[in-house]
């Protein structure tokens, strides 16, 4: 049988994604891109922008970023990452 | 309002002409008397559907029809055979146990000059009412008419809602009595025309809610079928119905169960295959904003996917809407035989859960994000798929803001001031006040303050109340009350709680989850403070 949670597994668990979801951030990896801009299309907070000269993604702005994922479950080159800074 | 009542009626055939008098205050016989006047000559060949005791069959035989006679109910065939004996008319009526979605197999094509329905249509299924109507096009000769006597939606809202208050009762009667809901023909102008019928005339009658409907045979080119997966037409209507859910939504939108549409392929307009496909989730708020945006301005496919009746953005983003949703919802709606194009149009923020690339690549349709905005679809489509910035980044405006301040509203007052109400009265008020003040003061200031998520924004409000205290102890009172100093810890306690609630309203700032853990310590550090500074200052 599972283990029931204790009080203090559930607050643990709660402050671990509490932490989590304050410090995700955006990690893109630019080499990847082949300028498909679904992240663009997708973004509701307007954090990238379409270079059509290099037909790359820009990552604008990482403060806007409200985590929700979209961007990174569109891109075709998986080269956008949400990642905890220093792990 | 008689067809409520029908079913009641019905078991007691002996009354049924006396109550159906009753209940429509004699009008549907003035308008039995004006098909009979206007369209019934000597030698016609009519179909009757739904004929009853055959008070209309017997009027029209009496001017010289052929009348065949159609009905479901035994009893009611019985009690008509005993009148049509008494006057001695059984040469010219036929009577017929049938139903009505039977008479395609039952007659030739062609075989009737004139097809008349009293209080029948509203018995059926909204389905079975255009494949009826399909198939007397087909009975009737090119020349022929088609005459509905039957319950209608008023277009006015006023006489809607009084018809709606007449009928309360008789509905809840008829629903003890039989378990059945007659349901108005709603919009059954645009059932003819899907028929292939064009309208003549139309009486109206007890404030539109009785109508006789004339029709005939249109030209081949304007007739116009709906797909037979197609569950209905979508129409933005405000009725009782409409308001009672709005009332709902208006405080407890984010309580279960939510209002729901029944998941499926819908019209809105009149689309052909080259019209846009719109997907979107089964919320009924939802599907309801989509339909009021779009509804006159447009004509679509609406494909509703099950998002659990949830908003797309959270159904999305909670795993109830996905690409397996969508592509599932593709298949059973056949939508692949009814367009004659591979373009899909999904919301915006339905992106966060599904999977784009999931339906491109197995279904073969292309995905389109359409508008964060139903408002902007029209522009959007009109453009040729061009979403401009404007369209597809969230804004937060004072009128948004203020409707899911309301929202959250109703949410803590079931939370919160509900155990308040029943142990600690006094409070009731105070923190009523407090709570609605500060929600909607957050709510309107809430794009200027700084910081991008709730905490923060609660900050300078938090540090005005506690400078505000200090002030109050050097400059007034340095032993402070006790009463003063439990008001600025709730209020603190209360303001941070509303301006972090304020974060999972929109999708512009992170999930509120996020709060929980500062949300903690702040309430643990006011719990704190309201327990020991009294000891320390020797209140207690």
């Amino acid at each position: 049988m599972p283990k029931s949670p204790t009080m203090q597994s559930l607050l643990k668990e709660h402050w671990e994604l509490a932490r989590t979801l304050r410090r995700l951030e955006i990690h893109f990896d630019s080499e990847r891109c082949r300028g498909v801009w679904q992240c663009y299309e997708v973004c509701p907070v307007g954090n990238w922008a379409p270079d059509y000269d290099r037909m790359v993604a820009i990552f604008r702005n990482g403060k806007q970023c409200i985590a929700c994922g979209a961007c990174i479950l569109q891109c075709p080159e998986r080269a956008i990452e949400l990642r905890i800074p220093d792990a | 309002m008689a067809t409520v009542f029908m079913k009641w009626l019905e078991m007691r055939p002996q009354n049924y002409d006396r109550g159906i008098r009753l209940l429509t205050l004699g009008r549907l016989e003035l308008l039995q008397a004006q098909i009979v006047d206007r369209l019934v000559g000597e030698g016609m060949r009519v179909l009757e559907i739904g004929c009853g005791t055959c008070a209309l069959a017997i009027a029209m035989a009496e001017k010289g029809a052929q009348v065949m006679a159609i009905d479901l109910s035994p009893t009611m065939l019985a009690e008509a055979e005993r009148r049509i004996n008494q006057v001695g008319l059984e040469e010219r009526i036929n009577l017929k146990l049938m139903d009505a979605s039977l008479i395609g197999d039952q007659f030739e094509a062609g075989s009737f000059d004139l097809v008349v329905s009293s209080l029948a249509f509203s018995e059926m299924a909204p389905q079975a009412r255009v494949y009826v109507l399909q198939e007397c096009l087909r009975l009737l000769v090119p020349d022929g008419k088609l005459a509905i006597l039957d319950e209608t939606l008023p277009e006015r809202f006023i006489a809607r809602l009084m018809v709606g208050l007449i009928r309360l009762p008789l509905c809840l009667l008829t629903w003890f009595l039989t378990r059945t809901t007659p349901h108005h023909l709603q919009d059954f102008e645009s059932m003819l025309s899907n028929a292939g019928f064009s309208e003549e005339v139309v009486i109206s009658h007890l404030g539109g809610s009785l109508q006789l409907i004339i029709a005939s045979p249109a030209d081949k080119v304007a007739s116009y079928m709906l797909p037979a997966t197609v569950l209905g037409r979508l129409r933005h209507r405000t009725t009782l119905r409409t308001l009672l859910l709005d009332l709902w939504a208006t405080f407890f939108r984010i309580l279960p169960p939510y209002p729901k549409v029944h998941p499926g392929l819908y019209v809105v307009g009149q689309p052909d295959p080259g019209s846009p496909v719109l997907i979107t989730g089964n919320f009924e708020l939802t599907v309801r904003r989509l339909v009021r945006a779009i509804d006159n301005r447009m004509d679509a496919w609406v494909l509703v996917v099950d998002s659990a009746g949830i908003n797309v953005w959270c159904a999305a983003g909670g795993g109830f809407f996905t690409a397996e949703k969508v592509i599932g919802a593709l298949r059973v709606s056949d939508l692949e035989g009814i367009v004659g194009h591979r373009a899909l149009i999904l919301p915006q923020l339905c992106a966060n859960g599904v999977d784009g690339w999931r339906i491109r690549q197995e279904t073969g349709w292309d995905v389109n994000w359409g508008p964060v905005r139903a408002e902007d679809i029209p522009d959007y489509v009109v453009s040729g798929g061009v979403k401009t910035d404007a369209m597809r980044w969230v804004q937060f405006p004072i009128k948004d803001r203020l409707e899911m301040v309301t929202v959250t509203l109703g949410f803590y007052s079931l939370l919160i001031l509900l155990p308040i109400a029943i142990f600690w009265r006094t409070l009731f008020w105070p923190i009523l006040v407090s709570l609605v003040g500060l929600s909607y003061f957050y709510a309107v200031v809430l794009p200027w303050l700084p910081g991008r998520d709730g905490l923060a924004k609660s900050v300078p409000l938090t540090l005005i109340s506690l400078v505000g205290l200090l002030v109050y102890i050097v400059f007034w009172d340095p032993l402070l009350g006790q009463h003063i100093f439990n008001w600025v810890l709730g209020l603190t306690a209360l303001s941070v709680f509303t301006a972090a609630e304020l974060q999972g309203m929109s999708p512009l700032m992170r999930g509120e989850q996020g709060n929980w853990g500062w949300e903690a310590v702040i309430g643990a550090a006011l719990g704190l403070t309201y327990w020991l500074v009294p000891y320390a200052l020797g209140w207690r």
